[in-house]
């Protein structure tokens, strides 16, 4: 089996102490930094479909992203200034009154192992600060919106509202959570709506090549 | 209702429990936010407390010896919380109502309010070893907790709290849970049945996929269940084994802040038309309004609500 292909079956299996070494021997052999790159986010998606459909569970779905992130170090220094894998910055957090962050880290995981570069804003974050986060950060493409309670669901309206009204352009808008719905998603203009992380990072590169 | 006999109505949990609290809020979590025995800070939020985002004590549980320090039971205030909560339980009210005694934090909550979701999920399939010593000191705690608190409050019921599902399905695998976590959950069960304690399971989430383990282990409520869960297949299939303690659509408009009366009665004839009629049924209507959970806040809907309930609950 080529490297590059043994790369791929171990960051799917979540093997992370493996993942650095097969990257340096699929290296070492001739692949090219953004093949072995691709190749992993290939993975991911993979590991995120079986996700979706309930074949792992969480557990199984952190430790591919822990793996990828491991083969990601290795590869950061071949890369530095090739943004031709890159799907943009994503901004992402939990919204305001809401301290839930579980749910939206595994959303980050996933979306950054799809491409992006992600700017995690934390939790109970202020309507306002959305618009400064996208206005301080380079090249946003999309900003991920979390809400677990149905409490919170009228403050993600008005993170999604705050952000579609400050007129910045360039960038679309993701929500998520255990009680938003596509239907909520719809009312609220929200550009998307994902059921779970796994589903997040395929529906926000979607998102982003429609762009 | 325990044993499949059938009730003359399916009750309501705002009726039916003297809740007492007080207790695990010394040994386990402060319902008011700060810190608990264990040097975990918590957040007061409308819907309960939870430990402060981004701060753990430890991120591998190789290391839990060197950072939890378990408390001296004697010194947490038991007996004085039982006090202060029976004060005027009479008992005569004592015929009348179940005692229900809370304990949270269950075994996977607390290794997660020690080291975070994330480090707690790759942990269970990492490091299950670590995972074993742990759990079973933690049951340590919480049994000797446990008897603590049947020892002062005499419950009919003890209402542990654990978390281990998301609305998809399980946080781990049902394997992994069965694995690592059911073996000292289970001393917890046996530790209040042996009692002669009602163990009732609080489980958020679509957990339908160890409700087998629960009934199994002697779990003979199951509380907070959600809709997503088959409630119907779950209520026929253990009948007479396990009662069903929830039904409310917690996600849906009936629990948004401020639903309308008409859509608190149109979700809670619902809930006696699909469920009330098994038998082993106890509604827990999740009403949020400004201040939190209604159930705890108080909420001027609830009058309506009970008064349907008490129209439509009848067997």
């Amino acid at each position: 089996m080529a490297k590059i292909e043994e790369v791929k079956a171990m960051v799917e299996a979540g093997k992370a102490k493996l993942v650095p070494g097969l990257v340096q021997e699929a290296l070492d052999e001739g692949s090219a930094a953004k093949d072995i790159l691709q190749a992993m986010v290939g993975s991911m998606g993979v590991v995120g479909d079986k996700f979706s459909t309930g074949e792992i569970f969480v557990p199984e779905m952190l430790m591919a992203a822990k793996a990828m992130a491991k083969g990601v170090d290795v590869l950061k220094p071949l890369m530095a200034g090739d943004t031709s894998n890159s799907l943009g910055t994503c901004i992402i957090g939990t919204v305001a009154g809401d301290l839930h962050d579980i749910g939206k880290n595994l959303v980050s995981m996933m979306i950054e192992s799809a491409g992006f570069t992600v700017v995690d804003l934390g939790v109970d974050v202020p309507h306002e600060k959305w618009v400064e986060a996208i206005k301080e950060n380079q090249n946003v493409t999309l900003v991920a919106c979390s809400g677990l309670l149905t409490t919170t669901m009228p403050a993600l309206k008005e993170a999604v509202q705050t952000v579609k009204a400050s007129g910045l352009t360039g960038f679309k808008v993701l929500v998520g959570g255990a009680p938003v719905t596509q239907q909520f998603a719809d009312e609220i203009n929200a550009d998307g709506f994902a059921p779970d992380a796994g589903s997040a990072a395929v529906k926000a590169a979607e998102l982003v090549k429609s762009l | 209702m325990l044993n499949g006999g059938k009730p003359e109505f399916a009750p309501l949990l705002y009726e039916l429990y003297k809740v007492c609290m007080l207790a695990t809020n010394n040994t386990d979590q402060p319902w008011q936010g700060g810190k608990d025995p264990f040097g975990v800070n918590w957040i007061a939020t409308a819907e309960g407390v939870i430990p402060e985002s981004g701060k753990i004590l430890f991120d591998d549980i190789a290391d839990w010896k060197k950072y939890v320090k378990f408390p001296d039971v004697d010194s947490l205030g038991i007996e004085q919380m039982a006090q202060i909560e029976l004060a005027d339980f009479t008992d005569g009210k004592r015929k009348e109502q179940p005692v229900a005694v809370f304990n949270a934090c269950g075994l996977f909550e607390r290794m997660a309010a020690f080291m975070g979701f994330e480090n707690t999920l790759c942990a269970l399939i990492e490091d299950p070893d670590s995972c074993h010593e742990f759990f079973a000191a933690m049951a340590d705690y919480k049994i000797a907790c446990i008897n603590r608190y049947i020892d002062a409050y005499k419950p009919d019921v003890i209402i542990y709290f654990d978390d281990l599902a998301t609305a998809r399905g399980m946080f781990m695998s049902p394997k992994t849970y069965r694995e690592v976590i059911k073996p000292y959950h289970k001393r917890i069960v046996e530790a209040v049945t042996s009692r002669g304690v009602i163990f009732n399971q609080h489980t958020c989430g679509k957990c339908e996929d160890i409700i087998e383990d629960y009934v199994e282990m002697g779990i003979k409520i199951w509380d907070a269940a959600q809709v997503c869960n088959d409630l119907e297949g779950i209520l026929t299939k253990y009948h007479g084994r396990l009662i069903v303690e929830g039904g409310w659509d917690t996600s849906g408009p009936a629990s948004y802040i401020g639903a309308p009366v008409e859509v608190i009665i149109e979700e809670t004839k619902r809930c006696a038309e699909q469920y009330g009629k098994k038998g082993n049924f106890i509604l827990f209507p999740v009403l949020m309004n400004e201040k939190g959970h209604a159930f705890m806040t108080g909420d001027e809907r609830i009058p309506a609500l009970i008064m349907t309930w008490n129209q439509v609950n009848k067997l």
